[in-house]
Formats: C-alpha cells, sequence, structure tokens
C-alpha cells in the first residue's frame, strides 16, 4: 500500500481525473452543464430569433437554414418548426413562415434580454470584449421577465448595447439606426462609429483586433473595392471592404481636428506634457468614471513625470496629483502633445 | 396646480427616461465636465500660485531616487531588509522575557496557588495547563514581533513610501493579473495574514481585491515563522558541517518563505485567469505627497489599531483551543486518551503525506493560532510515544532548550528528514488560521470566498506534500 | 500678495462678528461616548486628505491615519462637546466623487443624502483644490449645510501656494475654514462655523453647477419642474433630477416608492440614522 509507485500513480491519476473532470470550460462538468442548459427552451428562442432575423432581410427560414443556425438535425428543425407552430408562435402565410405577433414579442424579448446582458458585461464585469457575445447568449435564455426588467433597472435603462444596436423597449418597440455603412461614408468627412457587428466572429474578431468600439469618430481616407482605409484617434486603419461594410458610421457636424489626431498618451515621453483631447470610447465601465472622477476630462492638462522601475505604470502629473496609470490605461487617454516653454 | 397634482413619481420617471434619451450616453461625462469646469474655474480664482516654478522640487526629487532604475529595486530591498531584520532581532529579546516571565514564572506560581487552594486537578489542569499555557505561548510568540513590525511598517507608510513600493512593483503584479498594492498586503501578511488581509482595503478594484485576499495566506506569517526556525535548525542544520549549520538552517526558511511569495504570484495569476475572470478590474494609484511620520502617534495608533486587534483576536481563539488540546489528551477511552485515538486514526494519513499524525492533529488543533503548533507536536509525540521524564505531563504543552533533546523526541516519533521538510512545506501551505478566516469573511461578506481562501491552500498542501512525499520516496527506493 | 502666516488667517464667515468667542475651552472631546447627540455631522472628502485627523482632533479618538489614499473603513463614529451641544460626528469613507460607481462612494452618498447630518463638513486639499472641488460642488448639489475644512495648507504654503479662502467662500457660498489639522490649527474655527450652521445663525447660499452643457439644462429643468409639484419642499430637486438622468437605481427606486418623501421632514429620527450607518458599514 505504501508503495511510492503505487501511489504516484493514484496521485497523478487522480489529478488528471479532476482535471478530466472540472477544467473551466472545457472539463466533463462544465460541458455536461452548459449541455443542459440546451434545453427546448434554447431551441425554440434561439429559432424564433433567427426567423427574425431573416425577416429583417426579407428572407424566409426553411428546414435546412434552422438545422444550421442551431447546429441540429434537419430532422430535430422540422420537429422544432412544427411545435413553434402549435404554440401559434408562427404560421404560415403563402407557404412560408412568419412569426406571429406572440412569436415577435417572444423574439424581441430574447434580443432585449441579449443585448442587456452584454451591455451588464461590458459594464459590470471583468469579462473581456470577446466573451460579452457568446456569454449573453447562452444567459439570455435563463432569464425571467422580471430578472430582464431589474436587468435593466440595475444598469439605469440603457438605449444601446456595447456594440451599438438599440436595446428593444419593455413595450417591444425598436429603435431605428440611422447612419450608413463605413464603405459608403464620403470621404474626408468625420463621422462617429454608431454600431459594430457581434457576429459573425471571424469579422467581430477582426473589428476588435482594430480596436474600434462605438463612439468613435472616424474619417475615412480612401475607400475602393479592395480596401477601406481610414483614421480613428490619429492612426490609421485599413479593412477589407466586407468586414468595413459592417461598421455603420453616423455624420457628426464639428468635430475638433484634434479628436482626430489625438496621440496616446503612453507615447508622451517624461519630462513633457500634453493636453487630453478625449477619453477613448474603449475605456469603459468603472475604469471610465474612475478616470473622469480623477479629472482626465478633454482640456486637462497632463504631464510625464516618472516611470517604475518595472517598466509600467507611469506617473503623470493631473491637476496637482500624481496619479500612476498603466500603459493600457494611458493609452485610452487620447493627448495633444504641448509645447513646453523654454525659461527665458 | 389641479393639472400638475396629478402627476405621479411614475410620470417622473418616465420623463427621466424620455429625456434621457434625448441626452444621450454621454450624460456622465458631460456632467463630470462641468462639474470640472465651474472647480477650475472657483480654484483659479481662489489660488494664488507662485510666478515661477520652484527650483527645487523635494518631493520629486526624492520619488526620482526611490524609484529611479538604479536605486528603486535596492532600496527597496534594503529598507525591507531591515525593517524584518529589526523585527526578528528585536523581538528575540522581549520574546524570551515574556516567555520566562509567563511559562517560567508565572505558571508555577499559580500552579502553587491553585493547589494551595486545593481545587480539583481537572479543573486546574483545564485552566491553567490547557487554556493559560496556549494563551500565554500565543503572547510571547506573537506579540514582540507585532509591536516592533506594525509601527515600522506604519511609519513607513505614514511617509509615503509604500505607495511608491506598490509603484514599482507593479508590472510583476500587472503580469498575475494583480495589482501593486498586493504587494503591502502581501508584506504585511508576513507579520500577520489577518492583518494582511484587513490591508486590502487599500485596493479598490473588485478582482484584485479578491486576488489579494485569497493569496495572502501565502505569506508565512509570523506565527509560522518559529515553526520553520526550529525544524530547520533541527534537522536541515544538522545535515550540514556545524560552522554553516545556522546559515544553511536560515536560508532554507528563506527558501520556504521565497516559495511562497512564488505561490501568491501563481495562485494569483490562475485566479485571474478562471474564478475571478469576470469580477470588475480596475487600476488606480494615486502617489500621495511625502509627509514627515508623526512618530510617537503613529506608534500609539498602530499598536492600538494592529497589534491589539489582531493579538486580542489570538488569545480570543487561542483560550478554547487549549481547553480542547488539554481534554483530548487528559480524557480517556479504553485506556488511550481522545487524542491518541485521533492521532493513531490519522496516522496513516499523515504518513502518504509523508508527514505523520501527530502532525496533522496539531494543525487541526492549532487551527485557532499557529504559534502553538511546535509545543503541541512536542507535547503529542511525547504523550504518543509513552517517553518519560521530558515534557509537563498531557496536555501541557512544553518547548526545550536543547536542540539535541528537541531531536530526541522527534526521533522517537519516528521522524525523518523528509517529516521535516513536509511540515515546512505544510505550515507554509495549509489553511488560514481561525482568525484569519474570521477576517476574510468580516472584509468580503461573502461565505463563498471565505470558503474558497481556506480550502484552496489546504487541498494544495495536501497535494503538494503528497507528491513531495512519494518522489522523496521513490528517489530513495533507487 | 504678501504672506499671512497660519495663526492670523482671518475667520471665514462675515457673521463671525456675533459668533461666540473661539476658544479651546468650548471643546470637549467626547471620544466615543455618543448618548445624547444634538447635531450630527458627517465628514466628507478625497482621499488622502487628512479626514481622519481632522477627525481624531475633534474627537480626541486616535484613529489611524496612513498615509494612503482610502485608508478609513472601520470606527467612523466619534462624538464632541461644543458650546454646550453634543455632536456626533461620522468619518465617511474618503471618495472622489458621489456619482455612486463604487461601494465607498454609495455609503458616503447615502449617508449625506438619507442619513440627513445637520452639517456635512468637506474636508479638501488646499493644494489640490480643483479636484477636491469635483466632490464640493457635488455635495453642495445635495445639501446647502455644509462647511468647507480648507486643510493641509501648510503644505500648500511649503509649495507656495496661497488659498485666498474669503474668495472661495463667496464663491461656494459656505463658510470656508483654513486649517492644519496636524498642528490643530483652525480647529477652533472650525467648531465655531459648524456650530453656527447646525444652530442656522448662518444660512448658506450653495453654489449651483452652471457649465452643464444646453440640453442636460433643459432636461434639468423640466424634471425639476415635475419633481417640485410633487415634493415642493425637497431641498435638492436639481440633484435628484441630475442622478435620474444618469440613472441611478437608487434614486429611481426612492421616487418611486415615495422614500425620497422622506427627504422632505424636518429631521430623521435619530435612531433611525444609527439603524442606517449600521446597515451601511
Amino acid at each position: 500500500m505504501n508503495d511510492p509507485v503505487i501511489l504516484l500513480s493514484i496521485g497523478i491519476l487522480f489529478l488528471g481525473l479532476t482535471a478530466f473532470l472540472f477544467w473551466p470550460e472545457r472539463g466533463v462538468f462544465p460541458r455536461y452543464k452548459s449541455f443542459r442548459k440546451m434545453s427546448e427552451r434554447v431551441f425554440h428562442e434561439d429559432a424564433l430569433k433567427h426567423i427574425q432575423k431573416l425577416a429583417l432581410q426579407n428572407k424566409y427560414p426553411s428546414i435546412q437554414s434552422i438545422a444550421g443556425a442551431l447546429e441540429v438535425s434537419a430532422d430535430q428543425a422540422a420537429i422544432i418548426l412544427s411545435s413553434l407552430e402549435v404554440q401559434e408562435l408562427i404560421s404560415v402565410v403563402n407557404g412560408k413562415w412568419h412569426l406571429t405577433q406572440a412569436g415577435e414579442t417572444v423574439a424581441l424579448q430574447v434580443l432585449r434580454a441579449h443585448r442587456l446582458l452584454e451591455r451588464f458585461l461590458a459594464e459590470k464585469t471583468g469579462f473581456s470584449e470577446e466573451e460579452w457575445h457568446q456569454r449573453a447568449e447562452k444567459l439570455e435564455h435563463s432569464l425571467t421577465l422580471q430578472e430582464i426588467e431589474s436587468l435593466a433597472r440595475t444598469l439605469g435603462n440603457p438605449s444601446h448595447d456595447p456594440h451599438g444596436d438599440p436595446i428593444p423597449s419593455s413595450d417591444g418597440k425598436v429603435r431605428l439606426r440611422e447612419g450608413q455603412s463605413l464603405t459608403m461614408f464620403p470621404i474626408n468627412q468625420n463621422g462617429r462609429i454608431i454600431h459594430i457587428p457581434d457576429e459573425p466572429e471571424a469579422v467581430a474578431a477582426q473589428i476588435r483586433a482594430e480596436v474600434i468600439v462605438p463612439g468613435m469618430v472616424v474619417r475615412v481616407l480612401e475607400s475602393s473595392p479592395t480596401r477601406v482605409r481610414f483614421l480613428i484617434g490619429g492612426e490609421e486603419h485599413v479593412l477589407a471592404p466586407v468586414v468595413a461594410t459592417n461598421i455603420i458610421v453616423s455624420e457628426v457636424k464639428e468635430v475638433p481636428v484634434e479628436i482626430i489626431q489625438g496621440e496616446s498618451l503612453a507615447l508622451l515621453k517624461i519630462g513633457e506634457e500634453g493636453e487630453v483631447v478625449s477619453l477613448s470610447p474603449r475605456c469603459r465601465g468603472a475604469e471610465r468614471r474612475r478616470l473622469l472622477d480623477l479629472g482626465i476630462l478633454p482640456g486637462t492638462v497632463v504631464a510625464a513625470e516618472f516611470i517604475s522601475p518595472g517598466g509600467q505604470p507611469t506617473a503623470y502629473r493631473i491637476r496637482d496629483s500624481l496619479i500612476a496609470l498603466r500603459n493600457d490605461q494611458a493609452d485610452w487617454i487620447r493627448i495633444k502633445p504641448l509645447i513646453m516653454e523654454q525659461a527665458s | 396646480m389641479s393639472k400638475e397634482s396629478k402627476i405621479s413619481p411614475n410620470d417622473i420617471l418616465a420623463t427621466a427616461q424620455n429625456l434621457r434619451e434625448q441626452v444621450g450616453g454621454e450624460f456622465h461625462q458631460s456632467l463630470v465636465e462641468a462639474i470640472y469646469t465651474d472647480a477650475t474655474r472657483i480654484a483659479d480664482r481662489a489660488v494664488i500660485r507662485p510666478d515661477s516654478k520652484p527650483r527645487f522640487d523635494l518631493d520629486r526629487t526624492i520619488d526620482k531616487i526611490v524609484t529611479s532604475r538604479i536605486f528603486g529595486f535596492p532600496l527597496m530591498i534594503l529598507l525591507f531588509t531591515i525593517v524584518f531584520w529589526l523585527t526578528i532581532s528585536g523581538a528575540n529579546v522581549p520574546s524570551q522575557m515574556l516567555a520566562t516571565l509567563l511559562l517560567d514564572n508565572l505558571y508555577p506560581w499559580l500552579k502553587g496557588v491553585f493547589a494551595a487552594m486545593s481545587i480539583p486537578w481537572w479543573i486546574d489542569g483545564l485552566l491553567l495547563d490547557g487554556m493559560y499555557m496556549a494563551t500565554a505561548w500565543v503572547i510571547s510568540v506573537m506579540l514582540p514581533p507585532m509591536m516592533i513590525f506594525f509601527p515600522l511598517f506604519t511609519l513607513l507608510e505614514d511617509f509615503g513610501y509604500l505607495p511608491r513600493v506598490a509603484f514599482n512593483l507593479d508590472n510583476v503584479f500587472r503580469k498575475a493579473g494583480a495589482h501593486g498594492k498586493q504587494s503591502l498586503s502581501m508584506m504585511m501578511g508576513f507579520g500577520c495574514n489577518a492583518a494582511g488581509v484587513v490591508a486590502t482595503r487599500i485596493i479598490d478594484s473588485p478582482r484584485e481585491r479578491l486576488i489579494a485576499i485569497i493569496t495572502n495566506n501565502f505569506s508565512l506569517c509570523n506565527g509560522r515563522w518559529p515553526t520553520q526556525i526550529l525544524i530547520a535548525t533541527v534537522f536541515i542544520g544538522a545535515l550540514v558541517p556545524a560552522q554553516i549549520a545556522g546559515l544553511v538552517s536560515a536560508l532554507s526558511v528563506v527558501a520556504i518563505a521565497v516559495l511562497g511569495v512564488l505561490f501568491t504570484f501563481a495562485v494569483s495569476w490562475a485566479l485571474s485567469k478562471t474564478v475571478l475572470r469576470g469580477e470588475v478590474s480596475t487600476f488606480s494609484l494615486e502617489l500621495p505627497p511625502y509627509r514627515p511620520p508623526r512618530v510617537w502617534q503613529t506608534i500609539y495608533t498602530s499598536i492600538i489599531d494592529r497589534t491589539i486587534y489582531v493579538l486580542w483576536r489570538a488569545i480570543v481563539f487561542a483560550l478554547p483551543a487549549g481547553a480542547f488540546i488539554w481534554i483530548t489528551s487528559n480524557i480517556q477511552i479504553s485506556g488511550l486518551s481522545i487524542a491518541e485515538w485521533v492521532m493513531n486514526w490519522l496516522n496513516p494519513v499523515g504518513l502518504v503525506l509523508g508527514l505523520n499524525g501527530v502532525i496533522l492533529l496539531a494543525y487541526i488543533v492549532a487551527i485557532p493560532a499557529n504559534e502553538i503548533v511546535i509545543p503541541t507536536i512536542l507535547m503529542l509525540t511525547v504523550l504518543g510515544s509513552g517517553i518519560s521524564g521530558v515534557g509537563g505531563g498531557a496536555g501541557v504543552m512544553f518547548e526545550l532548550d536543547s536542540l539535541s533533546a528537541t531531536l530526541n523526541i522527534f526521533t522517537a516519533g519516528g521522524w525523518t528528514l523528509l517529516t521535516a521538510v513536509n511540515l515546512m512545506l505544510f505550515s507554509l501551505i495549509h489553511n488560514p488560521c481561525s482568525t484569519t478566516i474570521y477576517t476574510i469573511y468580516k472584509e468580503t461578506g461573502s461565505m463563498k470566498w471565505t470558503l474558497i481562501s481556506s480550502f484552496l491552500p489546504l487541498i494544495m498542501g495536501f497535494v503538494i506534500t503528497f507528491f513531495v512525499a512519494q518522489i522523496w520516496r521513490l528517489v530513495e527506493l533507487l | 500678495m504678501t504672506e499671512k502666516s497660519i495663526e492670523t488667517l482671518p475667520v471665514t464667515n462675515e457673521n463671525c462678528a456675533t459668533c461666540p468667542v473661539h476658544n479651546a475651552a468650548n471643546l470637549k472631546k467626547l471620544g466615543l461616548n455618543l448618548e445624547n447627540t444634538d447635531y450630527v455631522v458627517a465628514l466628507a472628502g478625497n482621499p488622502n486628505v487628512g479626514k481622519s485627523t481632522v477627525f481624531n482632533a475633534l474627537t480626541g479618538l486616535k484613529q489611524h491615519t496612513g498615509n494612503w489614499p482610502g485608508k478609513t473603513v472601520t470606527r467612523a463614529e466619534g462624538a464632541y462637546e461644543y458650546a454646550e451641544k453634543n455632536y456626533k460626528i461620522v468619518d465617511l469613507p474618503g471618495t472622489y466623487s458621489l456619482l455612486a460607481t463604487s461601494l465607498d462612494e454609495e455609503v458616503a452618498r447615502n449617508f449625506i443624502l438619507f442619513g440627513q447630518p445637520d452639517v456635512t463638513i468637506v474636508v479638501v486639499d488646499a493644494s489640490r483644490l480643483e479636484r477636491n472641488l469635483n466632490l464640493v460642488l457635488q455635495i453642495l448639489e445635495i445639501t446647502d449645510r455644509v462647511v468647507v475644512c480648507l486643510n493641509l495648507i501648510d503644505e500648500a504654503e511649503r509649495h507656495g501656494l496661497t488659498v485666498d479662502d474669503r474668495r472661495l467662500s463667496r464663491d461656494l457660498g459656505v463658510p470656508v475654514v483654513p486649517t492644519s489639522a496636524r498642528f490643530g490649527i483652525g480647529m477652533e474655527d472650525l467648531l465655531a462655523a459648524v456650530h453656527e450652521v447646525a444652530t442656522e445663525q448662518i444660512k448658506n447660499k450653495p453654489y449651483q453647477i452652471e457649465s452643464e452643457p444646453t440640453e442636460i439644462k433643459f432636461a434639468v429643468n423640466e424634471l425639476v419642474k415635475q419633481i417640485t409639484s410633487i415634493y415642493p419642499d425637497l431641498p435638492n430637486p436639481r440633484w435628484v433630477a441630475l442622478r435620474l438622468l444618469d440613472g441611478d437605481q437608487e434614486i429611481i427606486s426612492a421616487v418611486q416608492n415615495g422614500e425620497i418623501n422622506g427627504l422632505v421632514q424636518a429631521g430623521v429620527e435619530e435612531d433611525k440614522r444609527i439603524e442606517f450607518l449600521e446597515v451601511t458599514n
């Protein structure tokens, strides 16, 4: 019994088994939990969402499209559709499936829950941007109506999700989104990004990689069938038109030129001063409010004082206080460098 | 009036919601901008600034030195070495004096008083041998270092140096998903984990604060240093020639402390990537101006606020622990005391972990205060192995002046070098003491995080000692 | 500008010609003795401005005051007697703002709003006035019973800064008392000012934020009209309107369940305040 070889093997086996069972997200237990959530309700709601989405593009679902969207077999898709029909959530008109009034309501509720959840994840949790959509996609089905409403209240009844999509109101009204696609936007005009896509993931990931979020001011420099070149916060970005077409921009009238040209505070050298021109929309929630409370606002003069021997953070003098900021925080703060007056 | 009085609170809210949509999402920022615009105007009118910047700015000069690439880290290491050195060397004498007073003088005197009043042996045993002894141990081991460590630490804090330490070390902690200020709660943990947990209040980001709370236990607190030092001296020091024995045993204790710091980083990183991923994370660190500390006030308040607080908690928990130890070693069931029954029952588990039943039982009774681990182990070993002529009898904790006598007891209890190494490891990595657990609960207000902070290190301790034991034995076989 | 020494700084308020002679004998530090309180005083301020030092100087308690932003969390109450009145003083957590984004801010905000202290002392750092005024202006929107304690003037002087406290007092519409709590300077003036505000010998005319964009101004006015039609005696309708526009959940509920009406009543009973404190601590 006390043979170390046997005990060691038992120990390693035990560790392996524990990891196999409980490894976050990939273990058997977490998988089982998420599998159990894939109930009938989930399939039904996802199907209604799918139909609604198609309806917005004047398209109609087929058994194949349902099967594809929900990742189920065609047989299962057929069962789901007939069950929805029995519940009078969809009906067949002219041989095509339409959402009924009731179906529309359910679909809008799910959409409301999804966008509120994304907003919640963005503002009140530490999950990173790429996780919001996936997590909201899972959680949206588990909320009751009351929970959705209390979530909305906690967030202060927001009007848009972090991707710039309007959140349907509790009585099922959706605001229309104005603005036009980045590919269609006139060259050398200033616009404000009001929407970025949350799916498909491949497109969303490219836009995330360029760190583009709603609220940013953009100026298109070049728009050709092969590429769209544009300026945000003083930096040039290039995207393929297939991706850029998903970014929606609205016109803005007056934008100080500094906002377009502002550079990162992180680039400010020790001993130099800069004037804040904007706080990037990438900085949200508690983090944003804290920086605002510290007085980091357009017009505030910031001076780089000294750097930690560890490489970061850097200490900045802001309104007579010394505030240490990490590099990614300083990067959110866009500044216009000030030329220091030479003493005599 | 009649029209207006028809408005209900819900109408106000509806209006507010409508107006919110018109005003737009930037409301918060617009408001803060407005307030700051006004604040700047008012401040500009009231503040008269000097015409030219003073040529010499003392604060900035100190900052340039304490955060410089060359001097920053060495200065920090030097200062903390001095603090720890003062604590350890300064605490030795008063600790010895307290032990002489409470254990060598007061204890026999109380015994005498009780005997003169012909108080039944079990009351005398429970009160003096159990409760009094445990509390006296805790006080004499814990009080002197705390009375030196906390005021020194507080002086550095009041001067304004500690925020600079957080500033210097932040990048390391950032990579582990933590906050630079954790360096200070960690450092405070070397004094006392409960105080370290309280010190995490300076971290205002929920995720980083929880990380700092959960990992504080990996800072080897002063209740555990004596265990490390004794075991290292008795077992590790004995492996090398006498001239370097002191150095080697000291280095092995430092190695354990450094291992604790490594665990802090590893566990911080793992927590920030898994269970705590969803908690809100922000970073803010203001570097306050330097202020000359008021020495006497600081010493007074740090003794009141920290030392007395921690000591009081320890006493509250040590009293019942002492009673418990005495009762379990004196109540017999079919010829064996309860303590022996439990020890025998725990022994197989202990041996698999490279420890033994005595150590496991000692760690169960020492949950209230780790200071009593060594005296409890000695007492239980004597009780279990039936050595006669040492110690004060069943349930009476003791320590020996002679190292060889201590080693003899351990050898009689069946200890090997592996037992010693694993005891040092287990002393570093096990559940926090009950004072700390209670403090964690008070600070987090959450049962979940309290349980995680308590069981995570315990499970880690079991796993690590288990693997060390097996690999050790395997190597011995080869 | 000639430099004036700390000791001869003028008394803050014009009304002070009539106020009782200030002397230290008027102050009796009561430590933790919280019985028979006549007035409740809240102590607010940015982190690390010496709030706890002011607290200790007034109560005789020895709360630890580390040079760290955000130190105060426990033992937040004390008492003192001044001019034959018993004052209870509550040390609120240090915050940069009251727009309720962290737990600390919520505690401080809720106490000033719902705890309805008779006087709120806002401790500000004289050498960082701009950032400190951010908090002062927010508090002035909530309550007019404010005394500004212009602390750390010794430090400001060391940096060559001079703060014109009379000017500041006129602009803010509340008494401003220059102090250096570390050295006990200005504490009597502070006590006198608090006493005058508490006993309503001074009526403050607090400054109102005026630089907000026109669309916000318009929205606030709309809401204030509605709010005052239901709660005509509400002391701070503008502030309630601002919080509603920011979607502050706590204020929305307070309006919905009529709790905001509690603010209208002349004073909340003493034990209710204490109860509230216990909940928030």
